[in-house]
Formats: C-alpha cells, structure tokens, sequence
C-alpha cells in the first residue's frame, strides 16, 4: 500500500475516527492493528520477517535487563567480583541478537550481490538467492538493534509483547523511517490526546509532503530517468540539469515521504523524530549529512561511531599516533579514521552494489579529510580575517558543499561506476548551453507548463526552508498570519495538489526512492 | 578543574568554556566529544564508557567534571 494512495488516505482517517472514540488507555491497540493491516497489504512473508524480530529482539530485551537488574542488586564489593560474568552473558545475548537480525538483512538484501560477486571473481556457482526484501526491514532492524543497545546500556525494556510489536512495526513509519529511537517514541504511544492544533498541524504537513513528492518530485522523475537512462545521447548542460534535477527529486522525494508520516503521527497526536534540517543551508558535506536523514545519522553515531572510536583498539591507536604523529593531527587521525569508516557503513546501508560503497568512501575520503585539515584551515581563515558569520564566506561554503553533494549523486543515480565517471566526464567536457533551449528539453517527456511547475515549486520551497532555517520555521509563520491567509494558504496547496499533483498526466508516476534501502 | 579547561579550550578554540549547552547548542559535535573523552581518559586516568557519552555529561564542564569524579 503506497503512502500516496487513497487506500492509504482511508486507511489514516479511519483509523483516525476509531482511534479517538476509545478510551485512551487502549488507543495503542488500534495503532497495533493499523500496523499489522498495512503490512498485511504487503503480502503474509512480510509479516514473518518482522514477527522474527519483534520476537527475538524481545526476548534478548528481557535477558538483557535481567543481567542490569543482578548488577543492580549487587554492592560495590560483589559488583567487582560478578561483573565480568555479567558482562559476558550480556554480550553474547546482544551479539546472538544482532546477527540473528543484520543476519537477516545480509540474506535478504546483500547475499545476492555478495555471491554474483564471489561468482565472477572465483569462477564458483554461490546460488544467488533473489529474495523480495519486505517493506521497512533496513529501518525496522536498526530501529530494533538500537532498542537492543539502549537496554544493553542498561535502559528499561518494553515487558509487553504486543507494546514492543508496536513499537517495531509502527505503520507511517515502516516506509522510509525515520529511525526511531525507543526513549523517545514508545512513550508517544501511549500519551496521546485529540486537539485541534495536532489535527491542523498534522493535515499541514502531510499537504507539504504530498506537494513535494506529487508535484514537483515525481516530475523531476520523468526528466532523471529519460536523460540517465541514454545520457550518451544528451550534452553536458542537458546532464547537469537532470543530475540538479535528481537532487531536487530526491530530496523532495524523501523529505515529502517523511513529512507525509510526520503529518499523519501528529494527526494520532504523536511527535516523531526529525529527518531534514534544511541540508541546501549545511556549509560542508559533514554538516549536509548532520541535516539529511538525520535520524539514521544519531543511530550511526550513538550506535557505531561512539563505541568504536572509544573501542581498545581505536583508543591504542590514539596513544600510539600521539606519541609517533603528536600535535592535533597526531590526537585526530582515529577520530578521522572512525568517521571514514562510518560513512563506508553509510554507504553500504543504501544498497548491495559497488557504486554505494565507492560513495560511502567517497563521502569518507572528504570529511575524514576535512577532519584532518581543519587546523590549516582554521588558520588560514584567521590569517585572511574571515570570521564564522561572514556572509559571502557561507555563500561560498554552502555553494562548495552543494556542488560535492552533486558529484556524488553522480556515482549513486548513474547505473554503475564507470557510467558516473562518463557521465561526469560528458558534464566537464560537452557541456553546449545551447541544448538547453534548441527543444531537447521538451523531449525528455515533460510539457512546457511541467518545467514551469517544478521551477515555481522550487521557488516556493527554498523560500518554505529559508523561513525553516533563518525565521524559526514556515509553519510558524503560517501560524502568525491572520486566520483569513491560514485557509486562503491551504485552500490554495490543496488546490495545487489535486490539480498539478492527483490529477496530473499519467505519464507522471513514481516509486518512493528511499523505499528500496 | 583548570586542567579540564585547559583541554576544552585547545581541542574547542572559540567555544566559551562558560557555555552549559555545549551539546545541545551544536556548539561542539561528536567529533569534539571523541577528542575530549580520549583527552580525559589520559589525563585523569578514568575510564569512559560509551554509556556515558550522552548530552548531559557534555553540555557543560561542570557536566564533564562530575562525570570524572564519579567514574574516579
């Protein structure tokens, strides 16, 4: 069942109505059974996958927070003594969780790459297994495992069987995320309370999301998939229009999504985690990753980056380039060395094939750089008097950040390596201006008037996300305004999405990208 | 208490020491953290678990400074 589709419409506003006619003690329920119903809609094997780990990753909870409560218990002169065994059994429950889970994973969306790979390097016959992967298992698994580290770390697990289902499976989210983080939203199941101001809020943002991703993101779409699917046959300009254009599609692709479930969580009076933070505003590529898919970004860190960079080996390692290296670079080259490998598991995470783990390293290979630099950097700002709120000096930044970002959707849009590198190659090298205007555009299957909705619709969003990141937000705003331009507002984005966005050209229709990772 | 400043301020030039939402502010990242517990872990001798790493223990020095006292 697609978020954009009017079963899904249904299936919200009903559940909605039932939802708030029960006693609120018992609206988890009904959360519970819209869960199941909509990843039923996906076929029954889906819902094993998911039942696989809402079992385990409960039971491993209850093992877990059965060794906290013994240490506990225990005063400090026994603690030293039952410690290490406690220690033990905790690890060895955690890790059999853990590749029982990303086991799972490994199967359903990387055994298939990994063995064609085995295969051609080898000359062996590994089956390649092509298994359908059910909707949401990357985001469920490390939203269950970060559960799995957070009870490790001695937080309170869930005792209710059906309450952890819930808390796994929750249904808006199940698309494309966000990650949730138990803490923060179990308790939102449980405490939800009708008002106007969620209700209006909520319709607000699924409006937004719907806008982003009918109107302007499915458009983008048809102009990426003509030009990537025969670039050889399109210049430069043409190119870089449509890998700009990608960038567009893709932001409004998986932003809208998220604004699609943000907006439908707040109409059941919950608050989910932010996923964007304005990342056409970051000012280098590590502040773009802080403010795109965020909530992947805090389970990196929480969850991989801190316990690896203060793991034996990385703190030996920081104590022998110290004493070898010495100076900031000395005290900073495991830090940079952990980030390199965070964003080669970032990579990987999109997807089984060679063109995201060379953007995973990509992406290392220039923070971990940066890292490393920022101290020449540092000075030679000082030494040419730019300050940190120099406005020019953030243009500049902001201009260079968006440009790296664009070469490496390069590498993940194009069908391989060696076609981003042509392609990139044809951006540099043919880039004819005039193509631009000679008619070539309105044969990559857009009309005149869609060109003109995407360039408005883009206007109007990085004039939403200026409001966002300068002006303390667009909905704000919104808010402050006399009730007469509140309606006169949606009126009109209600309009623009069911003509320019329900009732657009068949020709228009896609698939949520960030779906498939 | 001199020493924790005095390692704040080389490995976060500009930030104000003073500030008591150093995390919550953005004003230092996780790299900044991984920098300063290293530090802290050699200079005091403690050990840090990553359990610790969160932002109450890092929004401030004062934060920072109970942190190794009950970890010493």
């Amino acid at each position: 069942m697609s978020i954009t589709s009017f079963a899904f419409i249904l299936l919200v506003a009903v559940g909605a109505a039932v939802y708030y006619l029960i006693p609120q003690a018992h609206r988890w329920i009904v959360l519970l059974a819209l869960s199941l119903l909509f990843y039923l809609s996906g076929g029954l094997r889906a819902v094993v996958y998911i039942a696989f780990t809402v079992i385990t990753t409960y039971f491993a909870a209850l093992l877990l927070s059965a060794q906290n409560t013994r240490s506990d218990a225990l005063d400090k002169a026994e603690r030293a003594i039952a410690m290490p065994a406690i220690k033990r059994k905790k690890r060895s429950v955690a890790a059999a969780v853990m590749v029982l889970n990303f086991g799972l994973l490994y199967v359903v969306k990387y055994w298939s790459f990994t063995a064609a790979f085995i295969n051609s390097a080898f000359t062996t016959v590994l089956p390649e297994l092509e298994l359908l992967m059910p909707l949401g298992m990357s985001f469920y698994t490390f939203q269950s495992i970060g559960y799995i580290i957070d009870v490790y770390r001695s937080k309170k697990p869930e005792r209710n069987i059906l309450k952890h289902a819930l808390f796994i499976s929750y249904f808006p989210q199940l698309i494309q995320g966000p990650i949730g983080r138990y803490g923060a939203l179990a308790p939102e199941f449980y405490n939800s309370e009708f008002s106007f101001d969620s209700l209006k809020d909520g319709i607000q943002l699924m409006i937004r999301g719907y806008l982003k991703k009918l109107v302007i993101a499915d458009r983008a779409a048809v102009v990426v998939s003509a030009v990537i699917g025969n670039y050889t046959s399109y210049s430069g300009s043409v190119i870089l229009v449509s890998m700009i254009l990608y960038c567009v599609q893709l932001y409004c692709d998986f932003s809208g999504g998220i604004d699609i479930v943000r907006g439908v969580s707040r109409l059941y009076g919950i608050e989910m985690a932010e996923n964007f933070k304005q990342p056409i505003f970051a000012t280098s590529l590590a502040d773009f990753w802080r403010r795109w898919h965020i909530s992947l970004g805090t389970w990196m860190k929480d969850y991989l980056f801190y316990p690896l960079s203060l793991s034996k080996p990385f703190i030996r390692l920081g104590k022998f380039t110290r004493r070898k290296v010495g100076g900031r670079l000395g005290k900073i080259i495991p830090t940079a060395l952990a980030t390199f490998i965070i964003y080669f598991v970032i990579g990987i995470w999109h997807g089984a094939e060679l063109k995201y783990i060379a953007f995973g390293i990509y992406n290392g290979i220039i923070i971990s750089t940066a890292q490393l630099l920022k101290p020449t950097f540092t000075d030679t700002k000082k030494r040419l008097g730019i300050t940190e709120d120099n406005a020019v000096f953030n243009a500049y930044r902001m201009l260079r950040t968006s440009l790296l970002v664009l070469a490496g959707r390069y590498i993940t849009r194009s069908a391989g390596l060696y076609r981003a590198a042509d392609m990139l190659r044809i951006t540099l090298t043919g880039f004819k201006i005039g193509s631009l205007n000679d008619g070539t555009m309105l044969t990559l299957g857009l009309t005149s008037a869609d060109f003109c909705i995407i360039i408005i619709g883009i206007a109007v969003l990085l004039i939403a996300e200026a409001l966002d990141e300068y002006r303390g937000g667009s909905a704000k705003a919104l808010d402050n305004s006399p009730a007469i331009v509140q309606w006169l507002t949606l009126m009109a984005a209600l309009v623009v999405l069911v003509i320019f966005g329900i009732f657009r050209g068949d020709y228009i229709a896609a698939e949520f990208i960030y779906k498939q990772f | 208490m001199n020493e924790l400043t005095q390692i704040f301020t080389e490995l976060c030039p500009g930030v104000d020491p003073e500030c008591t939402s150093l995390v919550d502010d953005g004003e230092i990242d996780s790299l900044d953290i991984v920098s300063l517990v290293s530090e802290i872990m050699d200079a005091f001798s403690v050990v840090i678990p990553v359990e610790e790493i969160i932002p109450e223990n890092f929004n401030s020095l004062s934060g920072m400074m109970s942190m190794i006292q009950r970890l010493s």
